[in-house]
Protein backbone atom coordinates (compact mmCIF):
# COMPACT_ATOMS: atom_id res chain seq x y z
CA UNK A 1 0.00 0.00 0.00
CA UNK A 2 1.71 2.71 -1.02
CA UNK A 3 0.15 6.70 -1.23
CA UNK A 4 1.98 8.66 -4.04
CA UNK A 5 0.24 12.08 -4.60
CA UNK A 6 -2.46 13.91 -3.80
CA UNK A 7 -4.10 17.29 -5.76
CA UNK A 8 -6.31 19.27 -4.73
CA UNK A 9 -8.68 20.63 -7.94
CA UNK A 10 -10.58 23.65 -8.04
CA UNK A 11 -14.23 24.15 -8.89
CA UNK A 12 -12.54 25.67 -12.16
CA UNK A 13 -10.21 22.61 -12.92
CA UNK A 14 -7.30 24.58 -11.73
CA UNK A 15 -4.38 22.62 -9.98
CA UNK A 16 -4.23 24.38 -6.82
CA UNK A 17 -2.04 22.11 -4.47
CA UNK A 18 0.01 18.84 -5.98
CA UNK A 19 2.43 17.01 -3.46
CA UNK A 20 4.05 13.35 -3.80
CA UNK A 21 4.75 11.32 -1.33
CA UNK A 22 6.49 8.23 -2.65
CA UNK A 23 8.83 7.47 -5.76
CA UNK A 24 7.14 5.08 -8.34
CA UNK A 25 5.27 7.41 -10.79
CA UNK A 26 6.92 9.43 -13.72
CA UNK A 27 8.50 12.53 -13.02
CA UNK A 28 6.66 15.44 -14.22
CA UNK A 29 6.90 18.82 -14.50
CA UNK A 30 4.16 21.41 -12.68
CA UNK A 31 2.90 22.39 -16.26
CA UNK A 32 2.13 18.54 -16.98
CA UNK A 33 0.49 18.19 -13.32
CA UNK A 34 -1.89 21.21 -14.35
CA UNK A 35 -2.85 19.61 -17.94
CA UNK A 36 -3.74 16.47 -16.26
CA UNK A 37 -5.43 17.79 -13.40
CA UNK A 38 -7.78 20.12 -16.12
CA UNK A 39 -8.28 16.48 -18.04
CA UNK A 40 -9.56 15.00 -14.99
CA UNK A 41 -11.57 17.73 -14.43
CA UNK A 42 -13.39 17.49 -18.10
CA UNK A 43 -13.35 13.14 -17.94
CA UNK A 44 -15.65 13.92 -14.16
CA UNK A 45 -18.01 16.45 -16.03
CA UNK A 46 -18.51 13.64 -18.52
CA UNK A 47 -18.80 10.59 -16.59
CA UNK A 48 -21.77 11.36 -14.36
CA UNK A 49 -23.91 11.89 -18.18
CA UNK A 50 -22.76 8.16 -19.42
CA UNK A 51 -25.60 6.45 -16.62
CA UNK A 52 -27.43 3.73 -18.05
CA UNK A 53 -29.79 4.10 -15.48
CA UNK A 54 -30.08 8.16 -15.00
CA UNK A 55 -28.94 10.26 -12.02
CA UNK A 56 -24.91 9.53 -11.39
CA UNK A 57 -22.04 11.59 -9.89
CA UNK A 58 -18.82 11.88 -11.41
CA UNK A 59 -16.33 9.02 -11.63
CA UNK A 60 -15.15 7.98 -8.00
CA UNK A 61 -12.33 5.63 -8.80
CA UNK A 62 -10.18 5.03 -11.73
CA UNK A 63 -7.96 1.83 -11.85
CA UNK A 64 -4.77 0.78 -13.64
CA UNK A 65 -2.95 -2.11 -13.46
CA UNK A 66 -1.14 -1.01 -10.65
CA UNK A 67 -2.53 2.30 -9.70
CA UNK A 68 -5.85 3.87 -8.42
CA UNK A 69 -7.01 7.14 -8.14
CA UNK A 70 -9.67 8.22 -6.04
CA UNK A 71 -11.50 10.92 -6.22
CA UNK A 72 -13.29 12.89 -3.47
CA UNK A 73 -15.91 15.83 -4.67
CA UNK A 74 -17.31 18.02 -2.03
CA UNK A 75 -20.41 20.10 -2.27
CA UNK A 76 -18.84 22.88 -3.22
CA UNK A 77 -17.18 21.83 -6.31
CA UNK A 78 -13.75 20.90 -5.01
CA UNK A 79 -12.24 17.74 -5.73
CA UNK A 80 -9.07 15.92 -3.41
CA UNK A 81 -7.39 13.19 -5.86
CA UNK A 82 -5.70 10.33 -4.30
CA UNK A 83 -3.26 8.07 -6.26
CA UNK A 84 -2.40 5.25 -4.77
CA UNK A 85 -1.19 1.95 -5.45
CA UNK A 86 -4.09 -0.76 -7.00
CA UNK A 87 -4.54 -2.25 -3.02
CA UNK A 88 -5.12 0.79 -1.46
CA UNK A 89 -8.55 0.33 0.78
CA UNK A 90 -7.98 3.18 2.86
CA UNK A 91 -8.50 6.50 0.04
CA UNK A 92 -11.72 7.85 1.16
CA UNK A 93 -11.34 8.07 4.52
CA UNK A 94 -7.85 9.75 3.81
CA UNK A 95 -9.55 11.98 1.36
CA UNK A 96 -12.49 13.38 4.17
CA UNK A 97 -9.53 13.91 6.41
CA UNK A 98 -7.63 15.97 4.02
CA UNK A 99 -10.98 17.69 3.36
CA UNK A 100 -11.41 18.75 7.47
CA UNK A 101 -7.61 19.81 7.04
CA UNK A 102 -7.96 21.96 4.10
CA UNK A 103 -11.41 23.62 5.96
CA UNK A 104 -9.54 24.01 9.10
CA UNK A 105 -6.12 25.40 7.83
CA UNK A 106 -6.96 26.66 4.34
CA UNK A 107 -10.31 28.16 4.67
CA UNK A 108 -10.25 29.91 7.94
CA UNK A 109 -6.60 31.21 7.16
CA UNK A 110 -7.14 34.88 6.30
CA UNK A 111 -5.02 35.46 3.90
CA UNK A 112 -5.75 32.66 1.32
CA UNK A 113 -7.65 33.80 -1.64
CA UNK A 114 -10.39 31.32 -2.86
CA UNK A 115 -9.52 29.01 -5.78
CA UNK A 116 -6.08 30.33 -5.72
CA UNK A 117 -2.74 27.66 -5.12
CA UNK A 118 -2.53 27.18 -1.73
CA UNK A 119 0.50 27.69 0.17
CA UNK A 120 -0.33 27.50 3.65
CA UNK A 121 2.46 25.88 6.24
CA UNK A 122 0.22 24.52 8.19
CA UNK A 123 -1.48 22.97 5.64
CA UNK A 124 1.87 21.06 4.73
CA UNK A 125 1.76 20.12 8.27
CA UNK A 126 -1.32 18.31 8.48
CA UNK A 127 -0.89 16.84 4.83
CA UNK A 128 2.22 15.36 6.63
CA UNK A 129 1.32 14.00 9.72
CA UNK A 130 -1.68 12.49 8.20
CA UNK A 131 0.12 10.72 4.94
CA UNK A 132 3.53 11.06 5.75
CA UNK A 133 6.57 12.55 3.65
CA UNK A 134 8.45 15.13 4.07
CA UNK B 1 -25.84 -6.96 -9.96
CA UNK B 2 -26.53 -6.89 -13.71
CA UNK B 3 -24.84 -5.28 -17.15
CA UNK B 4 -26.07 -2.72 -18.89
CA UNK B 5 -24.29 -2.61 -22.40
CA UNK B 6 -21.48 -3.67 -24.60
CA UNK B 7 -19.69 -1.39 -26.86
CA UNK B 8 -16.65 -2.52 -29.53
CA UNK B 9 -14.85 0.70 -30.91
CA UNK B 10 -12.50 -0.05 -33.89
CA UNK B 11 -8.98 1.81 -34.48
CA UNK B 12 -10.86 4.34 -36.18
CA UNK B 13 -12.61 6.01 -33.30
CA UNK B 14 -15.77 4.89 -35.06
CA UNK B 15 -18.50 2.63 -32.93
CA UNK B 16 -18.58 -0.73 -34.88
CA UNK B 17 -21.25 -2.73 -32.42
CA UNK B 18 -23.42 -2.33 -29.62
CA UNK B 19 -25.83 -4.08 -27.39
CA UNK B 20 -27.78 -3.21 -24.56
CA UNK B 21 -29.30 -5.26 -21.56
CA UNK B 22 -30.86 -3.96 -18.28
CA UNK B 23 -30.74 -0.09 -19.52
CA UNK B 24 -33.33 1.95 -17.81
CA UNK B 25 -32.64 5.07 -19.09
CA UNK B 26 -31.90 4.58 -23.14
CA UNK B 27 -30.07 6.61 -25.27
CA UNK B 28 -31.94 8.81 -28.08
CA UNK B 29 -31.69 7.31 -31.89
CA UNK B 30 -28.78 8.68 -33.61
CA UNK B 31 -28.79 11.56 -35.93
CA UNK B 32 -28.77 10.00 -39.84
CA UNK B 33 -25.02 9.72 -40.88
CA UNK B 34 -22.66 10.37 -37.97
CA UNK B 35 -23.18 6.82 -37.01
CA UNK B 36 -21.96 3.86 -38.92
CA UNK B 37 -24.81 1.34 -40.50
CA UNK B 38 -24.59 -2.07 -38.70
CA UNK B 39 -23.61 -1.05 -35.32
CA UNK B 40 -27.15 -2.14 -33.82
CA UNK B 41 -30.70 -2.27 -35.32
CA UNK B 42 -31.82 -0.16 -32.10
CA UNK B 43 -29.91 2.67 -32.80
CA UNK B 44 -31.24 3.64 -35.92
CA UNK B 45 -34.53 5.82 -36.17
CA UNK B 46 -37.43 3.14 -37.73
CA UNK B 47 -39.57 3.59 -40.26
CA UNK B 48 -42.87 5.14 -39.08
CA UNK B 49 -45.80 2.69 -39.06
CA UNK B 50 -47.06 4.47 -41.90
CA UNK B 51 -44.11 2.97 -44.41
CA UNK B 52 -44.16 -0.59 -43.15
CA UNK B 53 -43.85 -1.16 -46.16
CA UNK B 54 -40.76 0.05 -47.40
CA UNK B 55 -37.53 -1.08 -47.83
CA UNK B 56 -36.56 -2.82 -44.19
CA UNK B 57 -34.18 -0.62 -42.75
CA UNK B 58 -31.32 -0.08 -46.12
CA UNK B 59 -28.63 -0.52 -43.84
CA UNK B 60 -28.57 -4.07 -43.31
CA UNK B 61 -27.76 -5.61 -46.97
CA UNK B 62 -25.24 -8.74 -46.68
CA UNK B 63 -25.29 -8.98 -42.78
CA UNK B 64 -28.23 -10.85 -42.86
CA UNK B 65 -26.58 -13.71 -43.95
CA UNK B 66 -25.72 -16.36 -41.67
CA UNK B 67 -22.66 -18.47 -42.60
CA UNK B 68 -21.60 -21.91 -40.98
CA UNK B 69 -18.30 -21.32 -39.59
CA UNK B 70 -16.55 -24.45 -40.47
CA UNK B 71 -18.00 -25.18 -43.76
CA UNK B 72 -18.62 -21.67 -44.81
CA UNK B 73 -22.19 -22.46 -46.05
CA UNK B 74 -25.04 -20.10 -46.01
CA UNK B 75 -27.39 -21.70 -43.39
CA UNK B 76 -29.87 -18.73 -42.77
CA UNK B 77 -30.86 -15.51 -44.94
CA UNK B 78 -33.24 -13.42 -42.89
CA UNK B 79 -34.82 -10.03 -43.75
CA UNK B 80 -35.26 -8.99 -40.40
CA UNK B 81 -33.89 -9.97 -37.36
CA UNK B 82 -35.56 -11.93 -35.59
CA UNK B 83 -35.64 -10.35 -32.03
CA UNK B 84 -35.46 -12.34 -28.96
CA UNK B 85 -38.45 -12.38 -26.43
CA UNK B 86 -36.25 -10.46 -23.68
CA UNK B 87 -35.19 -7.55 -25.87
CA UNK B 88 -38.67 -6.96 -26.68
CA UNK B 89 -39.97 -6.74 -23.57
CA UNK B 90 -36.84 -4.53 -22.48
CA UNK B 91 -38.08 -1.89 -25.01
CA UNK B 92 -41.71 -1.51 -24.77
CA UNK B 93 -41.17 -1.18 -20.38
CA UNK B 94 -38.40 1.10 -20.76
CA UNK B 95 -39.07 3.40 -23.92
CA UNK B 96 -40.87 6.23 -22.10
CA UNK B 97 -37.26 6.86 -20.43
CA UNK B 98 -34.74 8.06 -22.94
CA UNK B 99 -31.15 10.16 -21.94
CA UNK B 100 -30.84 14.11 -23.23
CA UNK B 101 -28.06 12.28 -25.31
CA UNK B 102 -28.10 10.39 -28.97
CA UNK B 103 -26.60 7.20 -29.51
CA UNK B 104 -23.65 8.71 -31.91
CA UNK B 105 -23.22 11.23 -29.00
CA UNK B 106 -22.80 8.57 -26.20
CA UNK B 107 -20.67 6.56 -28.48
CA UNK B 108 -18.46 10.03 -28.98
CA UNK B 109 -18.23 10.65 -25.09
CA UNK B 110 -17.80 7.09 -24.07
CA UNK B 111 -14.88 7.03 -26.78
CA UNK B 112 -13.58 10.05 -25.42
CA UNK B 113 -13.76 9.04 -21.87
CA UNK B 114 -10.96 6.10 -22.39
CA UNK B 115 -8.82 7.35 -24.52
CA UNK B 116 -8.51 10.46 -22.19
CA UNK B 117 -7.88 7.78 -19.09
CA UNK B 118 -5.81 5.48 -20.70
CA UNK B 119 -3.64 8.88 -21.82
CA UNK B 120 -3.67 10.29 -18.24
CA UNK B 121 -3.08 6.47 -16.40
CA UNK B 122 0.11 6.32 -18.72
CA UNK B 123 1.30 9.67 -18.45
CA UNK B 124 0.87 9.41 -14.39
CA UNK B 125 2.65 5.67 -13.95
CA UNK B 126 5.44 6.78 -17.02
CA UNK B 127 5.24 3.40 -18.37
CA UNK B 128 2.78 1.13 -20.53
CA UNK B 129 0.05 0.57 -18.03
CA UNK B 130 -2.71 0.04 -18.97
CA UNK B 131 -6.35 1.68 -17.87
CA UNK B 132 -8.78 -1.23 -16.86
CA UNK B 133 -11.89 0.42 -15.43
CA UNK B 134 -13.38 3.09 -13.14
CA UNK B 135 -16.41 3.63 -11.10
CA UNK B 136 -19.50 6.03 -10.19
CA UNK B 137 -22.18 6.00 -8.25
CA UNK B 138 -24.17 4.27 -10.33
CA UNK B 139 -22.17 2.26 -12.89
CA UNK B 140 -18.92 0.69 -13.71
CA UNK B 141 -16.85 0.56 -17.15
CA UNK B 142 -14.54 -1.76 -18.08
CA UNK B 143 -12.38 -1.70 -21.22
CA UNK B 144 -10.43 -4.34 -22.96
CA UNK B 145 -8.13 -3.14 -25.78
CA UNK B 146 -7.02 -5.77 -27.93
CA UNK B 147 -3.59 -5.52 -30.18
CA UNK B 148 -5.01 -4.81 -33.27
CA UNK B 149 -6.95 -1.55 -32.28
CA UNK B 150 -10.05 -3.11 -30.62
CA UNK B 151 -11.77 -1.69 -27.87
CA UNK B 152 -14.56 -3.89 -25.76
CA UNK B 153 -15.70 -1.55 -23.45
CA UNK B 154 -18.95 -3.14 -20.76
CA UNK B 155 -20.78 -0.94 -18.47
CA UNK B 156 -21.56 -2.79 -15.57
CA UNK B 157 -23.48 -2.51 -11.68
CA UNK B 158 -20.43 -0.59 -9.66
CA UNK B 159 -20.36 -3.12 -6.93
CA UNK B 160 -19.58 -5.53 -9.40
CA UNK B 161 -15.37 -6.46 -10.10
CA UNK B 162 -13.45 -6.35 -12.62
CA UNK B 163 -15.30 -7.70 -15.82
CA UNK B 164 -12.15 -7.97 -18.10
CA UNK B 165 -12.46 -11.65 -18.70
CA UNK B 166 -15.42 -11.66 -20.00
CA UNK B 167 -14.23 -9.16 -23.01
CA UNK B 168 -12.02 -11.10 -23.30
CA UNK B 169 -13.99 -14.45 -23.59
CA UNK B 170 -16.58 -12.04 -25.96
CA UNK B 171 -13.17 -10.93 -28.20
CA UNK B 172 -11.43 -14.74 -27.99
CA UNK B 173 -15.13 -16.77 -28.91
CA UNK B 174 -17.90 -14.73 -30.37
CA UNK B 175 -15.50 -12.12 -32.15
CA UNK B 176 -13.01 -14.40 -33.84
CA UNK B 177 -15.47 -16.93 -34.84
CA UNK B 178 -18.12 -14.44 -36.35
CA UNK B 179 -16.47 -11.34 -37.06
CA UNK B 180 -12.83 -11.91 -37.96
CA UNK B 181 -13.28 -15.63 -39.64
CA UNK B 182 -16.85 -14.13 -41.64
CA UNK B 183 -15.91 -13.15 -45.17
CA UNK B 184 -19.28 -10.75 -45.32
CA UNK B 185 -17.71 -8.39 -42.47
CA UNK B 186 -15.30 -5.90 -43.55
CA UNK B 187 -13.74 -4.94 -40.60
CA UNK B 188 -11.47 -1.56 -40.19
CA UNK B 189 -13.56 -0.47 -43.77
CA UNK B 190 -14.59 2.80 -42.11
CA UNK B 191 -18.16 2.34 -43.84
CA UNK B 192 -19.97 0.15 -41.63
CA UNK B 193 -19.98 -2.11 -38.22
CA UNK B 194 -19.54 -5.23 -37.88
CA UNK B 195 -23.03 -6.75 -36.29
CA UNK B 196 -24.44 -10.16 -37.61
CA UNK B 197 -26.73 -12.49 -36.36
CA UNK B 198 -24.52 -15.10 -35.40
CA UNK B 199 -22.33 -12.86 -33.23
CA UNK B 200 -25.52 -10.96 -31.56
CA UNK B 201 -26.46 -14.17 -30.58
CA UNK B 202 -23.61 -15.82 -29.10
CA UNK B 203 -22.74 -12.70 -27.67
CA UNK B 204 -25.61 -12.30 -25.84
CA UNK B 205 -25.71 -16.09 -24.63
CA UNK B 206 -22.25 -15.39 -23.17
CA UNK B 207 -23.28 -12.29 -21.68
CA UNK B 208 -26.19 -13.91 -19.60
CA UNK B 209 -24.62 -16.90 -18.65
CA UNK B 210 -22.27 -14.41 -16.55
CA UNK B 211 -22.70 -14.92 -12.98
CA UNK B 212 -23.04 -11.45 -12.36
CA UNK B 213 -25.86 -11.16 -15.21
CA UNK B 214 -29.70 -10.92 -13.21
Amino acid sequence: MVTYSLWVINKAGGLVYQRNFADGLAQLSSNEYLVLAGTLHGIHAITSRLSPTGTSSGVQVIEGETLKITIFLTLTGTKFVLVTSLADQNSEPVLRKVYEAYADTVMKNPFQTPEMPIRTDNFDLRISTLLGGS
Amino acid sequence: MTIYSLYIFDRHCSCVYYHDWHRSLRAKVATEGNILPAVSHEVYSKPTEGDVSGTPTPSYPGSRLALSSSTGIVVAVNEQPPPTPATVATQTATQATTSSLSFDEEAKLVYGVILSLRNLIKKLSGRDEQFVNYRTSTYKLHLFETVSGFKFVMLSDPNTDSLRFILRQIYAGPFLEYVVKNPLVSMDSKERGIDNELFRLSTDRLVRNVSVFS
